[in-house]
């Protein structure tokens, strides 16, 4: 029986009607503020913070520029600006980087437990998710401060004489980034191993390689979009941070996120804010899009 | 069955072995006692049902498993210790484990490249391989763009490029369908034949395990039960396990009347007399109670006078190139007999009475 193609479309009209109220709650809450952003990254700073309605791309040049303010030709970079997006881009590059070498063997050793034991230790690894991150990243600042746990142990030993700074350092905005992403990391890897054969592992060994070359010839390309994922992962959420900087890193030690909350905050240039968050979006996509393509590429390489 | 003299050097030696699984009352014995010579370049397999321990003696060849006791010597090695990269033997795994992220023809080369041999002797043994397996046009394609049958070929080529001493194959062709299985028994033969290479094959296909072996080791419950060349195990199981997981067997009850030095004569059930061979180092004295097996092509329906056995037809079911004939005997006992279908003899109808004759040397004495 051949069915009728206009009534099928008919059917698929209806269809899409049926989403419109998700469409609009989604145009709304996530296309919405973005837009308003956008405007207000074009406009001139209100007095008492807020906008004024008028069109400046002032904040933008002032994202990447700045100018003497007494003598208004003289333009140069804005170093401070740009120091701050560098430590936030190289910071987060070294988080991943730690994740990815610490998150590794966990997530192997969680996945070579007998199956039994794998929900346990994966439930370890989630626990601090549970805690505030202020909480977790006050316990950091607990252990670094000059007179916190590791110094005071190392001067009771008798390892140090004076206590070691640690904290307001790029160490510490790394430790504790490190320390709260990690899960991120480790639960992709688990999911990529969990789908692999271990039998290849075996296949690996039996053909004269080495435990290095195993690892490196069959492990690593095995988990790859494990670790693609876990990278993206933790490297998003790592360039906005501001919690773990803010407290960790102080005044000085500042990162994207906490420039943003600045200008909103007492630098009262809200222009200069949203063209930062719209410089954050910008970084975040073309790293959603490197690792898209990387992905894909990986998929071609193995249909082609 | 003497050995040939003098004995050679035996490829695998495997003396006193077990290996245990787990710890106290967990503790599961997968190997007990395990005695073994396998022979160069001959086809030696591994035949049992499943869990009865075969393919954990072959990962304890490959090195996968260490052995809880006893030693496992290749070519006169000890390799106790010795992990499977250490160790001149290569494994055809039964799901086949190729390298899904490499191509074909880097899933061969791989164990040499591992071996650290120049780029050029790789990629020349690599052409070589793929040759022997037929699988030149397939060399750039990726594991999941070939089939079943071509991914078993691969994973011969990739286990057989190092030019192992062993190659250990753990049920490789049971992922394949009939027709392709039979192929690649006799792809396998060639190979082992073209090769010299020794071949210890794990599977739970009786059929296979005949038509392939230059000999075999039945195993149960981690023992191997009988050793021999496939007629053997055939026409003289020792066992009762042995008869009946091999072929189709008729068990009988009779009573030894006489023991010679080789056989005795045992007296059937309905009174006639027959003389049934004996397994290796079973004696039995006149008057025991013994079990013989007997083939079901080794009996014929003949008339009543000088019939060995006699019973009434149950049914009878046609194979093809024979028919099987089920008769009941006298005492009750269940016994099958095959007739080829040469002529057009119609089988004898169910309720029929039946003579049946047993050929000379059709009854071999098993241990229970």
């Amino acid at each position: 029986m051949a069915s009728d193609p206009n009534q099928t479309e008919e059917r698929h009209g209806w269809k899409w009607l049926l989403a419109t109220p998700a469409l609009i709650v989604l145009v709304l809450a996530a296309s919405g503020p973005l837009m308003i952003v956008v405007l207000y990254s074009f406009l001139s700073p209100g007095n008492m913070g807020g906008v004024a309605w008028e069109f400046s791309t002032d904040a933008w040049f002032r994202v990447f520029m700045r100018r003497d303010i007494f003598d208004p030709e003289n333009v140069t970079v804005n170093q401070a600006h740009l120091a701050v997006l560098w430590r936030s881009v190289w910071l987060s590059a070294q988080t991943t980087v730690i994740c990815a070498v610490l998150g590794f063997p966990t997530a192997w050793f969680i996945a070579t437990r007998p199956p039994g034991q794998r929900t346990v230790w994966l439930f370890l690894i989630t626990i601090p998710f549970w805690t505030n991150l202020l909480i977790r990243t006050f316990a950091i600042q607990e252990m670094l401060r000059n007179n916190g746990t590791i110094n005071t142990a190392l001067m009771w030993m008798g390892v140090i004489n004076e206590p070691i700074p640690m904290m307001f350092t790029d160490f510490a905005v790394l430790l504790g980034m490190a320390y709260v992403f990690m899960p991120l990391m480790v639960l992709p890897l688990y999911a990529a191993m969990d789908k692999m054969d271990f039998r290849l592992v075996e296949a690996g060994y039996d053909l004269y390689a080495s435990r290095i070359a195993v690892l490196r010839h069959v492990i690593l390309p095995l988990v790859k979009p494990g670790f693609i994922a876990g990278s993206i992962l933790v490297f998003i959420p790592s360039i906005g941070a501001y919690v773990t900087p803010r407290v960790l890193g102080g005044g000085q030690k500042m990162m994207l996120g906490n420039l943003i909350a600045l200008q909103f905050g007492q630098g009262r240039n809200w222009p200069l804010g949203a063209a930062l968050a719209m410089v954050l979006l910008i970084i975040t996509v073309t790293a959603l899009v490197l690792y898209l393509r990387a992905v894909n590429r990986q998929e071609d390489k193995r249909d082609g | 069955m003497s050995e040939p003299q003098p004995t050679p050097q035996p490829e695998i030696e495997i003396t006193g072995l077990s290996k245990v699984f787990g710890q106290g009352s967990a503790a599961f014995k997968a190997l007990t006692d395990i005695e073994l010579n396998i022979r160069t370049a001959e086809f030696f397999t591994l035949l049992g049902p499943s869990g009865c321990g075969k393919t954990t003696l072959l990962r304890v060849i490959a090195g996968f498993e260490q052995p809880s006791q006893g030693s496992v010597r290749i070519n006169g090695q000890e390799v106790a210790g010795l992990g499977p990269n250490a160790r001149p033997v290569n494994t055809v795994f039964q799901s086949y484990a190729l390298f899904p992220h490499m191509t074909v023809a880097q899933n061969i080369g791989f164990g040499l490249k591992m071996l650290g041999r120049p780029a050029d002797e790789v990629a020349a043994t690599t052409a070589d391989m793929l040759k022997l397996v037929q699988m030149e046009a397939m060399a750039d394609r990726k594991p999941s763009e070939i089939s079943g049958g071509q991914q078993q070929r691969v994973a011969l080529a990739r286990a057989l490029a190092p030019q192992p001493r062993v190659l250990l194959l753990d049920e490789p062709l049971s992922a394949l369908d009939l027709k392709l299985r039979k192929e690649m028994q006799t792809e396998l033969k060639r190979l082992q034949t073209e090769t010299g290479i020794t071949f210890v094959f794990v599977t739970h296909d009786q059929e296979e395990a005949l038509t392939m072996s230059d000999r075999i080791a039945v195993m149960s419950g981690g023992r191997i039960l009988q050793l021999g060349s496939p007629s053997e195990i055939y026409n003289s199981p020792s066992e009762r396990f042995v008869a009946d997981f091999i072929g189709d067997t008729n068990f009988l009850k009779v009573k030894v009347v006489e023991a010679l030095t080789e056989t005795v004569n045992v007296r059937l059930p309905g009174g006639a007399l027959h003389s049934a061979r004996l397994p290796d180092g079973l004696r039995p004295a006149a008057g025991d109670d013994v079990s013989v097996v007997v083939r079901p092509e080794q009996a014929t329906l003949g008339d009543g006078a000088k019939a060995h056995l006699t019973g009434t037809v149950t049914n009878s079911v046609f194979f093809g190139t024979d028919t099987h004939i089920h008769v009941n005997l006298e005492d009750g006992t269940p016994f099958t007999l095959r007739r080829q279908n040469a002529g057009n003899t119609a089988p004898p109808a169910p309720g029929t009475m039946v003579g049946l004759t047993l050929a000379d040397g059709a009854l071999q004495v098993i241990r229970e």
